[in-house]
């Protein structure tokens, strides 16, 4: 019995990367982090990244390329077996994705919450594809990486909801006019479609040509507006249709029974990736009782398409490092519910990027420790049977 | 006609950078400090400019419409961090650890800022305010809210509330109560915020015991507002959830409107909501659109 491990998408940038993206001058604990990490991850050629941060004025794109080498040995050396970069090459998900589309303007920095805010752009012409935007970075880490890679591209529903739009939704008349509900759904489908036609299919076949074998689509707004569900199922496949490569789609920090019966249509999808240890307990037990956070994966279960689950274990809002043994109890569940290991994949429940390196790979590395454990005890478990 | 803004505005750039520099340990609160005088300075200039008739803060300080309200009392604090409506921004829920939450002081000036003329206050409704908590509206009025209220200087109190025309189970007689617990001190104002108010218009909204009540246009039909409506209606006119700058010509037309259509003699013109979900740029074009929006009113009147 195997089961597989895998990253989500984002980490944490390392602060001589931040620091010269933003201007910063460096100081010696950065070059120390550098020293450090390439020396506990066995970053090749990392001494070369230590005497450029030391001479100064290093070169950003290069700088980045050598934050990308960094977060693949950091997953890779912690025992994670499907990888990518930690999007260290990318501004962020959603800025990077309309900063290289033609259509949008930036319209400034919006709360998060608390003092987190992001970058918010707004849809002034139709949308479409500058130049396909992630293929010189994963160029380089088919060059670089040592175990099989997943891209992570951010969806069209999540682009879309995250925008401001100022060009298919009627920008006049709308005062006093009433809450025109059925007006806004049609603006927002058509928004959408488009960019799933003309912005991230023409992105995933560029990627699909350059040897990509799993593109992970990244909508964690799917479930911003209940009533929208049925777009971004119909954006997804409008991406994915007749296209040949494993697709999977990630969804977090949601009220996950919003999405039934919608996903029943996203027939493209081989694997749903979604967060569930943010709601679980820490004890140990592989009861329902035992585990509140998962009580929803029957339903993904059921799929008619009978999708992978990508089950998240990690939470990734706290420093907190997960027990093995709590790891292997959140598998052991769901293997349970599922009936079929085989249909579980392993990984945290979002991107590690709010957590520091250390915690990270603490956290990576007691997923793939409780990973054995639950193969071992469904092994133990089978010869018993 | 009079206008003014309510309702969280957002934090300039320069203001993000030093919030996102202190949690990282990279700037001193005392920097943050001055550049939020800074940014209260030029709002208060930017309300000046526009002609606005009553000053805010703006809330910089606010991490969310309930956060000084939640530390400042016993018995209530922050629950999980919970999608505001549907936006992208999010807020921590209140949670009650108690059945009876008491406020332990009121909000000092971090909170509610001093300010160089006749003011206007934000602060959630009870009924906003007890989401989730379990604790009655009436209680969270009368226990945390008042006390508030009674301590301020001000022109006018807006109560915001985001959630209750969003309801179907409700109805406006469930507010009767904490609001008339309310009154007595500043004149108070309803503000149903980002919302279709047909339901509780149609169900008695503008009879409550308040002195203005707030209605989001972008939600609701004119025709859906009460003829002859006898109070202040703070009419919901710059959508703050948009990035589109308003034509403040089709919005004197739309005041026009109410007043010969609707019959309503006072009018105050305000955002539908929080500014906070657009950049500061665009907040300040839409403050000063509002200001140009009381002169095309009487060019349109005239």
């Amino acid at each position: 019995m195997k089961l597989l491990t895998h990253e989500i998408g984002s980490l944490a940038k390392p602060p001589w990367l931040v620091k010269t993206s933003a201007g910063t001058p460096l100081d010696d604990g950065d070059v120390e982090h550098a020293r450090s990490w390439g020396d506990k991850l066995g970053v090749d050629g990392h001494e070369e990244l230590v005497e450029t941060l030391q001479r100064g004025s290093p070169d950003k794109a290069e700088l980045g390329r050598w934050a990308s080498r960094y977060a693949l040995r950091l997953l890779e050396s912690a025992g994670i077996e499907v990888v990518y970069d930690g999007e260290q090459q990318r501004t962020e998900m959603y800025a990077w994705a309309v900063e290289h589309s033609n259509g949008f303007q930036p319209r400034g920095t919006v709360r998060s919450f608390d003092n987190k805010y992001y970058s918010k752009a707004a849809v002034v012409a139709e949308p479409s594809l500058r130049e396909p935007y992630h293929n010189d970075e994963f160029a380089f880490l088919q060059s670089a990486a040592n175990h099989d890679l997943k891209i992570p591209v951010t969806g069209a529903y999540t682009i879309a909801v995250w925008s401001y739009d100022e060009h298919f939704a009627p920008q006049s008349g709308r005062i006093g006019a009433g809450h025109g509900r059925g007006e806004e759904l049609a603006a927002r489908r058509e928004f959408a479609n488009d960019l799933a036609r003309n912005v991230i299919r023409p992105n995933l076949e560029s990627l699909i040509e350059l040897g990509a074998k799993w593109i992970q689509i990244d909508e964690p707004g799917a479930s911003t507006e209940a009533d929208e569900l049925d777009i971004f199922v119909e954006s997804f496949n409008e991406s994915v249709e007749g296209l040949d490569c494993f697709f999977s789609t990630h969804l977090c920090f949601s009220d996950y029974d919003l999405f039934f019966p919608a996903i029943e249509q996203m027939h493209g999808c081989k694997q749903f990736c979604v967060g569930f240890a943010n709601y679980d307990s820490r004890e140990l037990g592989t009861s329902g009782a035992d585990r509140p956070g998962y009580e929803v994966i029957s339903k993904f279960r059921d799929l008619p398409y009978e999708p992978i689950l990508g089950l998240g274990v990690l939470d990734i809002h706290t420093d907190f490092v997960e027990p093995p043994e709590l790891v292997r109890d959140r598998i052991l569940y769901a293997s349970e519910v599922f009936g079929d290991p085989e249909r579980i994949h392993v990984c945290p429940d979002c991107g590690l990027r709010t957590r520091s390196w250390e915690v990270a790979y603490e956290k990576l590395k007691h997923m793939v420790e409780g990973t054995k454990l639950a193969e071992d005890a469904l092994a133990t478990a089978g010869a018993a049977t | 006609m009079k206008a003014f803004a309510p309702g969280i505005y957002p934090r300039s750039e320069k203001l993000v950078q030093a919030t996102r520099d202190l949690d990282r340990g990279r700037t001193s609160e005392e920097a943050v400090d001055e550049q939020v005088e800074r940014d209260l300075a030029e709002l208060v200039a930017v309300q000046q400019q526009a002609g606005l008739d009553l000053l805010t803060d703006g809330m910089l300080r606010w991490q969310d419409l309930f956060r000084p309200l939640l530390d400042a009392s016993a018995g209530l604090e922050t629950g999980p961090l919970t999608r505001f409506l549907d936006t992208n921004t999010f807020y921590r829920a209140p949670h009650a650890t108690t059945a009876t939450p008491t406020l332990g002081g009121p909000l000092d000036e971090r909170y509610i800022a001093p300010l160089p003329g006749p003011r206007l206050v934000t602060l959630p409704s009870p009924f906003a305010l007890s989401q989730g908590t379990g604790v009655p509206p009436l209680t969270i009025g009368e226990n945390v809210l008042k006390p508030v209220v009674e301590a301020l200087d001000a022109e006018l109190v807006v109560l915001a509330e985001p959630f209750f025309g969003r309801e179907e189970a409700t109805s406006p007689a469930e507010l009767e109560e904490p609001l008339a617990a309310l009154a007595g001190g500043p004149s108070l104002a309803l503000q149903l915020t980002f919302c279709d108010a047909r339901k509780p218009l149609e169900q008695g909204l503008a009879e409550l015991p308040v002195d203005a009540i707030g209605i989001d246009f972008y939600g609701t039909h004119v025709s859906d507002v009460p003829k002859g409506f006898g109070k202040l209606l703070l009419a919901g006119v710059v959508d703050a959830r948009s990035s589109t700058i308003e034509d403040p010509r089709e919005l004197a037309q739309f005041a026009e409107r109410l007043r010969n259509e609707r019959e309503i003699e006072q009018i105050a013109l305000v955002p539908n909501g929080d500014l906070q979900f657009v950049s500061e740029r665009i907040a300040r074009e839409k403050l000063l659109r509002l200001g140009q929006v009381k002169t095309a009113t009487v060019e349109v009147a005239a």
